[in-house]
C-alpha cells in the first residue's frame, strides 16, 4: 500500500516536473491556442468561463491565484479584458506578466484590427479605439496569432522552439485546408444580424456582410426603437439573426420573427478545455448558422 | 515598388564597382548597408502586403510547411487607448438629491452619533442640504513611473472648489515572490470596504461602523504597506502589514496640547496640573491583515479576512464647555475640559461572497458582504480641570459594530441592494472601578435601487430608516437619496 502510494507520489512529482511552462489564458479560445501551440508540456488555466460575456467579468481572487505563479499570460487584448484583467494582475503581483514584458502576450496586437483608430468617444458606446477585439472568430488571424505565440513560447523556452513552430504551422495548415469548404458552405448567404459586433471578423473572412447589430451602440442593450429601425431597414431582405446564450433572447427573437428570418444561438467561445478541433467545431457551428441566411 | 528598389540597389552597386579596389573596407560597409536596406525594405513590403491582403478580406497564404515564421512577428505590449495619454486621467462626478423627515438635520445627526469617537461640535459636516447637492468630484491620475514603480494620485474637489489630496502613492512593479510595496498616502488594505472609493460603494453613504469607528473615509494615512501573496495551492492568500504615521485618526492622533482657552472663551483652569506628552516619533500606527480566498469554480467567489491595528500614541481633548458656556468647571452646571492619552487597538473580521449568474449585464448576480469592527482605546487622564481627578486614572473606551449587505442583479443593468448596519453594540467607557458611562447603539436599514446606463454612468435611488442614538436621545431619521455617478476618461478596472 505504502509502496503504491509512493509510486503515485513519484509519478505526480514527475508529471509536475514535466510541465515546463505555466500559462494563463484569458478566454477559452486563447486557451485553445496555448494548448495547440504549446502541446503537452504547457499547462493552461483559462480565466473567463466560455459562457460569460468577456466584457462583463469581475476580477476574482481565483484569477489572482492563477496569475500569481504563471510564466505567461495570453490575453485577447485591445481592451477586451480592461474591466477585470488589470485588477487581477494587480492582485497577483507577478512582475513577469506585466504588459510590455515577455510574459504578457496580446493576441490583438499580432494582427490588423477592424475599426482600429476610431475616436475614443463614449457617445458611441463602450468602444475600443484600439480596434474591435473579437479577433478569435477569424481562423486565419488565429493562425497568425498562433505563429506569434509559437515565437513567444520559443523565446521563453528556446529548447522547444522547433516543436512550437511546427505546431503553429500545423494549425495554420488545418485552417487553410478548411477554408474553402467553409466558403462553399456559406456561398449565397445574405449575411447576419449580430447582437454585439463580435462575429464580424468571421463574416469578413467569409466575405459576408454584417447586416446590423441589435445593440444600438456597443455595450448598450437593444432599445425598442433601434430594433424597430433595424426591422424596417431589413424588411424584405434575407439573413439570419445570431446571438449568444448570455445575451437576452427577446431582441433577437423579435427581429427574426418580424423579418421571417431564422434565429440561432451560437457560442462565442469553444469549451474551456477545447483543443484545435473544438475551436474548428465552433467555426463549423457559426458557418452552419450563417448558411441559413438564404 | 520592387523595380524601384532594384534600380536603387543597382545604382549603389555600380557606385561600389567603380570605386578603386584599395577601398575594400568601404565597399564592404556599403555592401552591408545595401544588404540591411534590402532586409528592411523587404520586411516593410511584406508588412504592407499583409495589410493589403487583410484589408481585402482575403485569406493570407500560409508560408511553406516547416518554414520559420518571420522573426519579430511576435509583438510585445498591449493595445490600449488609455496609454495614449500618460498619465491616464479619470474623473468621477457624483451628485445627489436629498430629502429627510428631520428638516434636513439627517446628515448632521450622523455626525454626532453617541460613541467613543463622539465629536464635540468640530466635526466637518459634509454640508448635504435638502435638494440638489454636488458631492466631491474625484480626479485620478495614474501612470507607470518606470520599470520599477507605478504611481497614482487622487484628488477630490468639493462643490465649493476646495481641493483635498485623497491619495498619492507609489507601488512597486518588480518585486519577486508575490511581494508588493506601497508608499505614500493611501487607503489602508484592512477590511473589505476600506480601500474602496465612494464610487465603488453599492450605497450612497458610508456604513455606520466604518463611519463611527474609522471615520467617514475609512482608514487613510501616510506610510508604507507591504503585501505578500504566498504560494498556497488553490487558495489565494494575501498578507499585509502597514506602518503608518497615525495622524488625525479618531483612535490615533498625536501632537495635541491642552488648550489655554476653552471653547466657551474662559481660560482653562489649572485643574489637576497634568499635561499631554509630546508627540512621539512616527510611525505610530501599525496594521496587519490577511485575506483568504478558496477557488470555488466559475460561479462562486468567497473571501474571508481578518485584520488588526495598533496605535502606540493617541491623544484626545474633551471640551464640553460649549454645552453650558461661561460657567467654569467646579461651579454648579459647569462643564470641565479634560485630556486623555494612551494607546488604542482595533480589529475586524470580514467575509465576501459573490455569485456570478452568467446573465446579461449582471442579471442574477449576487454579492453578499459582512464586516465586524471592534475598537478599544486604552487611555489615561493626562489633564483634568477638576483637581480631584488624578493624573493617570485609567479610562478604557470600547465600541464595536457590523454591517451586512447584499446586492442582487434584478434584471440586466438593474441592481437592488439591502443593508443593515449597526454601531455601538458595545459602547462604553470603563474606569479603574468599572463602567463609567455607556451609550445606546445606532442602527439602520437601507434599500438601494441602482440602474447602470452603461459601465460609466449610473442612477441610484436609496431610502433608509434609522434608529440613532444622538446625545442620549433616540432619533429616527428617514432619508431619501437620488444619486448619479458619471465616470470619464480612462476608468480603471475594479478590485474584487
Amino acid at each position: 500500500m505504502m509502496g503504491r502510494l509512493l509510486v503515485a507520489l513519484l509519478l505526480g512529482l514527475c508529471a509536475s516536473l514535466a510541465w515546463a511552462l505555466e500559462v494563463v489564458a484569458t478566454t477559452a479560445s486563447m486557451g485553445m491556442l496555448v494548448r495547440t501551440v504549446g502541446g503537452p508540456q504547457v499547462r493552461v488555466t483559462v480565466l473567463a468561463p466560455p459562457d460569460r460575456d468577456p466584457h462583463q467579468l469581475q476580477a476574482k481572487p481565483s484569477m489572482m491565484r492563477a496569475l500569481r505563479d504563471a510564466d505567461l499570460l495570453v490575453a485577447v487584448g485591445a481592451e477586451l479584458e480592461a474591466g477585470w484583467l488589470p485588477a487581477a494582475l494587480d492582485g497577483a503581483a507577478n512582475p513577469r506578466l506585466l504588459p510590455g514584458r515577455i510574459g504578457y502576450f496580446e493576441a490583438a496586437a499580432q494582427v490588423p484590427l477592424i475599426d482600429a483608430g476610431q475616436p475614443a468617444d463614449r457617445a458611441r458606446g463602450d468602444v475600443h479605439p484600439a480596434g474591435n477585439p473579437h479577433v478569435h472568430l477569424d481562423p486565419v488571424r488565429m493562425s497568425t496569432i498562433a505563429r506569434a505565440l509559437a515565437e513567444r513560447l520559443a523565446r521563453l523556452e528556446p529548447a522547444r522552439a522547433a516543436e512550437y513552430r511546427a505546431r503553429a504551422e500545423a494549425f495554420a495548415r488545418t485552417v487553410q485546408a478548411r477554408l474553402p469548404a467553409w466558403r462553399a458552405q456559406v456561398a449565397g448567404s445574405a449575411g447576419a444580424v449580430l447582437y454585439h459586433k463580435d462575429g464580424v471578423y468571421l463574416l469578413e473572412r467569409l466575405g459576408l456582410p454584417l447586416l446590423g447589430t441589435l445593440e444600438p451602440i456597443p455595450g448598450v442593450p437593444p432599445t425598442a426603437r433601434h430594433l424597430q429601425g433595424l426591422i424596417e431597414r431589413l424588411q424584405g431582405r434575407k439573413g439570419v439573426v445570431l446571438y449568444h446564450a448570455y445575451q437576452p433572447a427577446q431582441g433577437p427573437q423579435r427581429v427574426a420573427e418580424a423579418l421571417g428570418w431564422p434565429v440561432q444561438v451560437v457560442p462565442m467561445e469553444p469549451p474551456a478545455d477545447a483543443d484545435a478541433d473544438g475551436y474548428l467545431r465552433l467555426i463549423d457551428q457559426w458557418v452552419a448558422a450563417l448558411a441559413l441566411a438564404r | 515598388m520592387h523595380t524601384r528598389f532594384k534600380a536603387l540597389a543597382g545604382a549603389l552597386l555600380c557606385a561600389g564597382l567603380i570605386t578603386p579596389a584599395h577601398a575594400n573596407p568601404e565597399l564592404e560597409a556599403l555592401r552591408a548597408e545595401i544588404a540591411q536596406m534590402k532586409r528592411q525594405y523587404e520586411a516593410r513590403l511584406k508588412e504592407l502586403e499583409e495589410r493589403l491582403k487583410a484589408a481585402e478580406g482575403q485569406a493570407a497564404v500560409p508560408p511553406a510547411a516547416g518554414a520559420t515564421p518571420q522573426a519579430g512577428a511576435d509583438r510585445l505590449g498591449a493595445l490600449s487607448s488609455g496609454s495614449a495619454f500618460n498619465p491616464q486621467i479619470s474623473v468621477i462626478f457624483d451628485g445627489v438629491y436629498y430629502r429627510d423627515n428631520k428638516r434636513g438635520e439627517g446628515p448632521h445627526l450622523y455626525e454626532h452619533l453617541d460613541g467613543i469617537n463622539h465629536s464635540h461640535g468640530h466635526a466637518h459636516a459634509h454640508g448635504i442640504e435638502r435638494g440638489f447637492n454636488l458631492r466631491s468630484t474625484e480626479l485620478v491620475f495614474a501612470a507607470t513611473v518606470d520599470p520599477w514603480f507605478d504611481a497614482q494620485l487622487m484628488l477630490t474637489v468639493d462643490a465649493h472648489g476646495g481641493v483635498e489630496l485623497e491619495q498619492a502613492y507609489f507601488d512597486t512593479r518588480s518585486l519577486p515572490a508575490g511581494l508588493k510595496l506601497r508608499g505614500g498616502k493611501f487607503l489602508s488594505g484592512i477590511g473589505y470596504l476600506n480601500d474602496k472609493h465612494p464610487h465603488e460603494w453599492d450605497f450612497v453613504d458610508q456604513n455606520l461602523p466604518y463611519r463611527t469607528l474609522l471615520g467617514e473615509h475609512g482608514l487613510k494615512d501616510t506610510g508604507l504597506q507591504l503585501t505578500w501573496r504566498p504560494k498556497t495551492g488553490r487558495l489565494y492568500t494575501l498578507l499585509g502589514v502597514e506602518t503608518l504615521q497615525g495622524q488625525d485618526q479618531p483612535y490615533a492622533s498625536a501632537g495635541l496640547t491642552v488648550p489655554a482657552v476653552r471653547a466657551d472663551g474662559l481660560p482653562t483652569a489649572a485643574g489637576n496640573g497634568g499635561t499631554l506628552d509630546g508627540q512621539k516619533a512616527g510611525p505610530r500606527l501599525w496594521t496587519a491583515f490577511a485575506k483568504l480566498a478558496p477557488s470555488l469554480g466559475d460561479h462562486h467567489a468567497l473571501q474571508l479576512g481578518a485584520w488588526g491595528g495598533w496605535a502606540s500614541q493617541h491623544q484626545e481633548v474633551h471640551d464640553h464647555s460649549d454645552e453650558n458656556p461661561g460657567v467654569a468647571c467646579g461651579l454648579p452646571g459647569g462643564k470641565c475640559l479634560h485630556a486623555l492619552q494612551g494607546k488604542s487597538r482595533l480589529w475586524g473580521l470580514n467575509a465576501v461572497y459573490k455569485f456570478d449568474a452568467a446573465g446579461a449585464y449582471g442579471a442574477g448576480d449576487l454579492a453578499l458582504m459582512a464586516e465586524y469592527l471592534h475598537e478599544v482605546k486604552d487611555l489615561k487622564i493626562a489633564f483634568h480641570e477638576r483637581p480631584t481627578v488624578p493624573v493617570g486614572a485609567k479610562r478604557r473606551f470600547t465600541q464595536d459594530g457590523f454591517y451586512v449587505q447584499g446586492v442582487y442583479g434584478l434584471a440586466p443593468r438593474w441592481q437592488l441592494g439591502l443593508r443593515y448596519d449597526v454601531t455601538g453594540l458595545t459602547n462604553r467607557v470603563d474606569g479603574p472601578a468599572g463602567r463609567l458611562r455607556s451609550w445606546d447603539d445606532s442602527s439602520r436599514w437601507t434599500l438601494a435601487l441602482t440602474h447602470h446606463f452603461s459601465e460609466f454612468s449610473r442612477l441610484r435611488l436609496q431610502a433608509s430608516r434609522a434608529r440613532l442614538a444622538v446625545d442620549g436621545q433616540r432619533e429616527r431619521p428617514n432619508e431619501l437619496w437620488i444619486q448619479y455617478q458619471h465616470s470619464l476618461g480612462a476608468h480603471g478596472a475594479h478590485k474584487f
